[in-house]
């Protein structure tokens, strides 16, 4: 699970070009969205577009998203149950 | 006083290739929105309002088209010569200026480009060259590129240079193609109804996609020349969010500017309607309904057209204006196609049924990607 | 009146006609000029390289105006003009559509717009003005004076952020943008000639 957590961590940074952050600076356990990291909406779509491209998880309701990307460890869990690659 | 004001139109669409016979599919309430399954390689099923390609290359066979032209730039031809046909415009005159309104242009040509032609072509610029060379017209032409509001920016930039002097006609004409490009990057965005779009209504979804092209050729003249049937571009406003380049303000901020400016001393009672942008998704209705209300408008009628053509991007503005303008001629407020409850924080003067009018005057609003706002008042000459 | 102009292209920066130091090319010059005179907007690396340029042309600008900045207004209009339009962008989506590799990004497919720089730089200052968008054939001064004198005519509009910004690709590309304020006497017209020929 921390495997996945850092893996998913490093795709956050690269995917959303949060540059100038390490995996260290996003919080396990913190809201993805809000405060913190100034994630928009774009940002919601654009996760969406990672879980389906690196492990297979197809979200066809965008709303769902809010309760998935609560935080990484929600990610982690959401996607080690749901994963197809 | 000089005032602009509209020599002649055109609206090339899915519902016809005149003004005439697209009013008169929109007063029977007809729209051109269907299901597209398997089409241009696209995994998920779309909604949209598409041009048969075979009937615009018959509809295309009046014209002596010498070598190949794109789609886009064959909708955009067969709109300008039908709109300058007995309008008594010469186009090749160095007095006529040629302003396009595209916001994706010939982007299908990164996907296909069968005929091998030259890869400038997909700059929009080049297009325009490629157009105004058809029409042996010798200005260099200005493609306004605004996102969902280029036709009425493109609208406005007429009016500024026919103030200018410079020029005796613009020949605006906004216009755009729907593409694999175009309906995958707004399923991405998440943004596309799975069903007919609802503007302003409580159970909307989001937006269909529409090809069209317009035209409307403006001239400037002395304001005691002036008609009484002459339709005249007031006076246009463009204004920013400043808020999110996708997400329009929740404070409708720039539409609600752009509706003061335009307003400016009209009294709101004298103004038959204001024709929305009401794209159906559920953040744009709702900010419009907000900027209405906080610019005193509440109480006017509002309509909204997307139910009939979908949102047709560069072309939105210029189709919306022209058939606004038959809508006053005729003495009727357009029904807004698909709404039927209220689904906005401010309610509206919505229906979506014909409404009867005497007023002389309208207001044209547009909202778009990169935060932008547009709006221009017209009134007829009577009225002014 | 032109208050203060800025040429970057992929090579070299030059502002108000002094050459500025940066040792970088490219894409990476844009960085360097970020990292040295802006610092402070991490937005700033997801935009694309067409906003990125503009974005950094408008800063200079503005910071060389020295006057209190981020209070909303609606009297400064940002009007742009290019020949490329958003074509880096589109080629960057497109490559998203691979038949094979089918993962159309929303990330990239909203700069696919040339309009989105105009809106960027509206954000970060807080400009509720006009904000406007030209593509043109090639880089026509005449046309681009024009139609930025022609924008005073809305009778709100006193000051424009304005230029060519082009970008055919990461490290192909220029910018020439001013900051120009209307004048009574005809002048602006030659002076934005006279700019964009620099």
């Amino acid at each position: 699970m921390d495997e996945l957590i850092l893996e998913l961590k490093n795709e956050i940074i690269e995917t959303l070009n949060l540059e100038d952050m390490q995996p260290d600076d996003i919080d396990t356990d913190a809201p993805l969205f809000g405060e913190g990291l100034g994630l928009d909406s774009i940002d919601a779509l654009e996760l969406i577009v990672l879980m389906e491209k690196n492990y297979g998880i197809k979200l066809r309701d965008a709303s769902k998203g809010k309760e998935i990307f609560k935080s990484v460890r929600v990610m982690a869990d959401y996607i080690e149950k749901n994963r197809t690659k | 006083m000089k005032v602009i004001f509209k020599i002649a139109d055109n609206i090339v669409s899915p519902l016809g290739f005149t003004t005439a016979e697209n009013f008169s599919a929109v007063m029977s309430g007809r729209s051109a929105i269907r299901r597209y399954e398997d089409k241009w390689d696209i995994p998920d099923p779309f909604m949209a309002s598409l041009i048969d390609r075979d009937a615009l290359d018959h509809e295309c066979g009046s014209l002596p088209l010498m070598q190949h032209y794109t789609c886009f730039e064959k909708m955009i031809l067969l709109s300008v010569s039908k709109a300058l046909e007995n309008s008594g415009v010469q186009p090749d005159s160095d007095r006529v200026l040629f302003i396009v309104s595209t916001t994706k242009g010939n982007v299908d040509l990164l996907y296909e480009n069968k005929f091998n032609l030259p890869s400038d072509r997909i700059l929009c610029g080049v297009t325009a060259r490629v157009i105004c060379d058809y029409f042996h017209n010798p200005n260099p032409p200005i493609v306004v590129s605004n996102a969902c509001i280029s036709g009425v920016c493109a609208q406005i930039a007429a009016m500024r240079n026919l103030f200018g002097g410079r020029y005796d006609y613009v020949i605006v004409t906004g216009a755009d193609c729907q593409s694999r490009f175009i309906v995958t990057g707004f399923q991405s965005l998440k943004a596309l109804s799975p069903d007919l779009c609802r503007p302003f209504d409580k159970d909307r979804k989001g937006l269909n996609l529409g090809d069209a092209a317009a035209t409307i050729i403006y001239s400037v003249k002395d304001e005691y020349e002036m008609e009484p049937d002459d339709w005249v571009a007031v006076d246009g406003s463009i204004r920013n969010d400043a808020n999110h380049i996708s997400g329009p303000s929740r404070s409708g901020e720039g539409s609600y500017r752009t509706l003061v400016n335009v307003l400016h001393d009209t009294n709101p009672d004298d103004i038959a309607f204001v024709n929305v942008h009401g794209t159906a998704t559920v953040y744009n209705d709702e900010m419009e309904s907000i900027a209405l209300y906080r610019a005193g408008l509440q109480a006017v009628p509002v309509n909204g057209l997307k139910g009939y053509y979908g949102h047709t991007m560069g072309a939105a503005g210029v189709i919306e204006t022209i058939l606004s303008m038959c809508a006053v001629d005729n003495n009727v407020i357009l029904a807004t196609r698909g709404y039927e409850t209220c689904g906005v924080s401010y309610p509206l003067s919505l229906s979506n049924e014909i409404r009867h009018t005497d007023k002389r005057s309208f207001i044209k609003l547009l909202s778009g990607f990169g935060g932008c706002n547009a709006a221009i008042l017209f009134k007829k000459g009577g009225a002014l | 009146m032109i208050k203060s102009w800025v040429k970057i292209t992929d090579k070299s920066v030059t502002l108000n006609g002094q050459m500025m130091d940066f040792p970088s090319y490219g894409n990476a010059l844009l960085t360097e000029i970020y990292r040295s005179k802006v610092k402070d907007y991490p937005k700033f690396f997801k935009m694309d390289a067409l906003c990125k340029l503009g974005f950094l042309g408008s800063e200079l600008v503005i910071q060389d105006e020295n006057t209190n900045r981020f209070v909303p207004r609606e009297d400064r209009a940002v009007i742009l003009f290019n020949r490329s339009g958003s074509l880096n962008a589109d080629v960057n989506f497109q490559a998203t559509l691979q038949p094979d590799d089918f993962f159309p990004s929303p990330a990239l497919f909203v700069y696919t717009l040339p309009n989105i720089i105009t809106g960027e730089i509206a954000i970060r200052n807080k400009y509720l003005g006009e904000t406007s968008f030209y593509v043109l054939e090639k880089k026509d001064s005449e046309t681009i004076a024009s139609q930025i004198v022609a924008s005073f005519q809305d009778n709100i509009t006193k000051s424009v952020i304005g230029g060519w910004v082009d970008c055919v690709d990461e490290n192909n590309f220029e910018a020439v943008m001013f900051l120009c304020y209307r004048d009574e006497e005809n002048k602006l017209h030659e002076e934005i000639k006279n700019i964009l020929s620099k």
